[in-house]
């Protein structure tokens, strides 16, 4: 059984369509990259994935471990394992990063019938996990995201994930805003996860990520649908080709 | 022909049968309060002060003075020790009871006693002090708790003493007083250079529709430190109508934390006068209703003299179909040159149908000041939600968290740390939030 399965979205949003049917099958253990032009619908098919209620679903399933989860709100899913790192992280003055996740943390266990995990064990957690992705210690008691840099907030969402181990990772755009040496730090993070029960979809512009977050698939995402599906050498030939042939033919 | 009865009010009949009741030494002004009200009356909805405050629960009835005392439950009694360790001074339906009081220890320089001490004569100081702020003409809730009161709590700081442990003042209202009033009274001298900490506080019970109408005065000396804590927990069936005067002078610092959660219907006239160079008041409030509550402050910043500083920071969060009113005016006076002012109002709608009316004012008659004054109402930011809830964390709780870190700006200003922390919770039990460790967030 597939980690995720995407049959035939559509979905609206104000009326308009934004996913014109997609289909798209991810296994547990792969990479699968997402490329295409601006306004395609990337980010909206991952926020239509953990459940954002701004958008209406018109057709179409989403399968999770096999289970329809489109009836599910947000925090459900998050529960089971879906997380996606934001675009455009969101600033939450007032609350601060480290009790945030832990109430995260323990929102997540009692999902799954575990206790409350202890005060320093998370500690010692949280540390670890920023360390790994080099995000300075002061940043865990400030508000989530308030004030960060563009950088600090993209590295704080590989932060979340990796403290929070989801099973399904959806990544949006981690890379934009990123110098050369934080890319690296991001991607490391990543690769440091990947394992054979864990899928990844990461939506990017540029094929410099991949270069360290080798894709085993890449879909090519045009107005709404993926018209095109490879492997790790389309993504190569649409950065010295760019999107125009498959904008004109989906067109 | 027979002589037309002149019309005069139900309170005016009640003061003339009544017993003496508030002591001889205060007859005469309580004589000067019922005049007062009769002269004046309850305001009327055109005034324009009153005008969004829907006093017909107040009008339409008679509320008697509470003539007994009712037997506070274990239940209130145990919320006394919420705020802390403090010196203690309790009310019940008004008046003093020894038993729920401590005044055990009571440093040098530091007075506190009930009225109902002081019989046939009070100290000067306290005659003079009182009604010296709330005057009788200024209010007519002031003049029909100047005319009703029978007890109240007198504090007074001497030059240069520094007292750490806050001072309590609690009214509890029991079921004995239901269809009836309560006037609590409260005068606070702090001489120069002294420093002291006030807590006022109203609870009682849930189900008792009674009238507590406080009046509560409070002056600062030159160099003097003042911290006042009112935290306004009235049962949720009382009606609760007080004013507070707080008056600093030359280099007086004077920070004040308004609570008001209880009550059905609930308002607070805060004025506060700025009479010396160099005073500095600082009011942070946060109002917090549900269901069918009304609560509304009312504040006047008098800048009376130059080179004064003062603060007024307001959050509401409002719940089902509550209603709120922050009208706030700073003003300053002419020759009040180098005035400092900044007036915050901020609302946090929860409830559908809930509503919070905002009306910051400036009255500005000098021409070198900085005033400035900002005012919003909104709802919960629903993209912060979204992402707290893709974390896993639930839709109640991610509500919890946001609205604690609203709240919280404010009640981190609160400088007593008992008041403080009872605060947090409070705002925690109210959002439903109590299960889940989101309190260390603040
Ligand atoms: N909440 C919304 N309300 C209105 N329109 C929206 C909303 N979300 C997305 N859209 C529209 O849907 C279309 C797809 O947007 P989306 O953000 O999914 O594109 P994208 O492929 O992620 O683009 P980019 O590469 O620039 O991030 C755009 O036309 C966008 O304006
Ligand atoms: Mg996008």
């Amino acid at each position: 059984m597939a980690l995720l399965e995407i049959r035939n979205l559509h979905v609206s949003v104000e009326g308009t369509e934004v996913l014109k049917g997609v289909d798209l099958t991810l296994d547990a253990g792969k990479v699968h990259a997402i490329m295409g032009p601006n306004g395609g619908g990337k980010s909206t098919l991952a926020k239509v994935l953990v459940g954002d209620e701004a958008y209406e679903i018109t057709e179409g399933e989403v399968l999770y471990n096999g289970e329809d989860i489109l009836e599910l709100p947000p925090e459900e899913r998050a529960r089971m394992g879906i997380f996606l790192g934001f675009q455009y992280p969101v600033e939450i003055p007032g609350v601060s990063n480290t009790y945030f996740l832990k109430a995260a943390v323990n929102a997540i266990r009692k999902h799954h019938g575990q206790d409350e995990m202890d005060a320093m064990d998370f500690l010692q957690l949280v540390k670890e996990r920023a360390k790994r992705v080099k995000l300075d210690e002061s940043l865990l008691q400030r508000p989530v995201n308030d004030g960060f840099s563009g950088g600090e907030k993209k590295r704080n969402e590989i932060f979340h994930m990796s403290v929070l181990e989801p099973k399904l990772c959806i990544l949006d755009e981690t890379d934009s805003g990123l110098d050369i040496d934080a890319l690296r730090i991001v991607s490391d993070g990543v690769n440091a996860m990947r394992s054979e029960e864990r899928g990844f979809l990461v939506i990017t512009h540029y094929q410099r990520l991949l270069d360290y977050i080798v894709p085993d698939v890449v879909h090519v995402f045009v107005d709404g649908r993926i018209v095109k599906t490879g492997d790790k050498e389309l993504a190569k030939q649409l950065e010295v080709e760019g999107y125009a042939a498959f904008e004109a033919a989906a067109a | 022909m027979e002589a037309v009865a002149q019309k005069t009010s139900a309170y005016f009949d009640e003061f003339g049968s009544r017993q003496q009741a508030g002591g001889q030494w205060c007859a005469d002004l309580q004589r000067q309060g019922i005049e007062a009200f009769e002269r004046q009356g309850f305001p009327g909805p055109r005034e324009e002060a009153w005008r969004k405050t829907n006093l017909k629960p107040v009008t339409d009835t008679h509320f008697r003075l509470a003539e007994g005392q009712g037997a506070a439950p274990q239940g209130l009694v145990a919320r006394l020790n919420e705020v802390g360790d403090c010196y203690r001074l309790t009310f019940v339906d008004g008046r003093f009871v020894a038993d729920l009081s401590d005044l055990a220890g009571l440093p040098n320089g530091l007075t506190v006693t009930p009225f109902s001490e002081y019989k046939a004569q009070a100290p000067d100081r306290l005659v003079a002090a009182l009604g010296s702020r709330a005057s009788v003409d200024s209010h007519p809730f002031v003049a029909l708790n100047t005319a009703f009161f029978v007890d109240g709590a007198y504090v007074h700081v001497a030059r240069s003493a520094r007292i750490e442990k806050p001072v309590a003042i609690t009214h509890i209202i029991t079921a004995d007083a239901n269809g009836q009033a309560v006037y609590p009274r409260l005068v606070v001298e702090a001489e120069e250079d002294a420093e002291v900490r006030i807590i006022e506080r109203f609870i009682g019970d849930n189900e008792t529709t009674t009238l507590v109408c406080p009046v509560s005065e409070l002056s600062a000396a030159a160099a003097s430190i003042l911290d006042y804590s009112r935290l306004q927990q009235d049962g949720s069936n009382t009606i609760n109508i007080g004013t507070v005067n707080l008056a600093s002078q030359r280099n007086t610092s004077l920070r004040g934390a308004f609570v008001a959660d209880g009550a059905k219907l609930a308002r607070l006239d805060l004025i506060a006068d700025l009479e010396g160079e160099g005073g500095e008041i600082d009011c942070n409030g946060i109002y917090l209703t549900d269901e069918r509550q009304f609560s509304d402050f009312h504040t006047w910043f008098n800048h009376r003299v130059p080179n004064c500083y003062s603060r007024q920071r307001f959050k509401g969060i409002l719940q089902g179909r509550s209603e709120t009113v922050f009208d706030g005016l700073v003003k300053v006076f002419e020759g009040a040159q180098k005035t400092d002012a900044v007036q915050e109002n901020r609302n946090l709608v929860l409830g559908k149908r809930a509503f919070a009316h905002s009306n910051p004012r400036l009255e500005i008659f000098a021409d070198d000041v900085k005033c400035t004054h900002g005012s919003t109402v909104g709802e919960l930011d629903e993209e912060a939600l979204f992402y707290l809830r893709t974390r896993g964390i639930s839709v109640e709780s991610a509500t919890g968290m946001l609205t604690l870190a609203f709240a919280g700006e404010i009640v981190d200003m609160f400088r007593v740390p008992a008041v403080r922390d009872h605060v947090r919770d409070v705002l925690m039990h109210r959002l439903g939030v109590a299960d889940i460790n989101v309190g260390a967030i603040l």
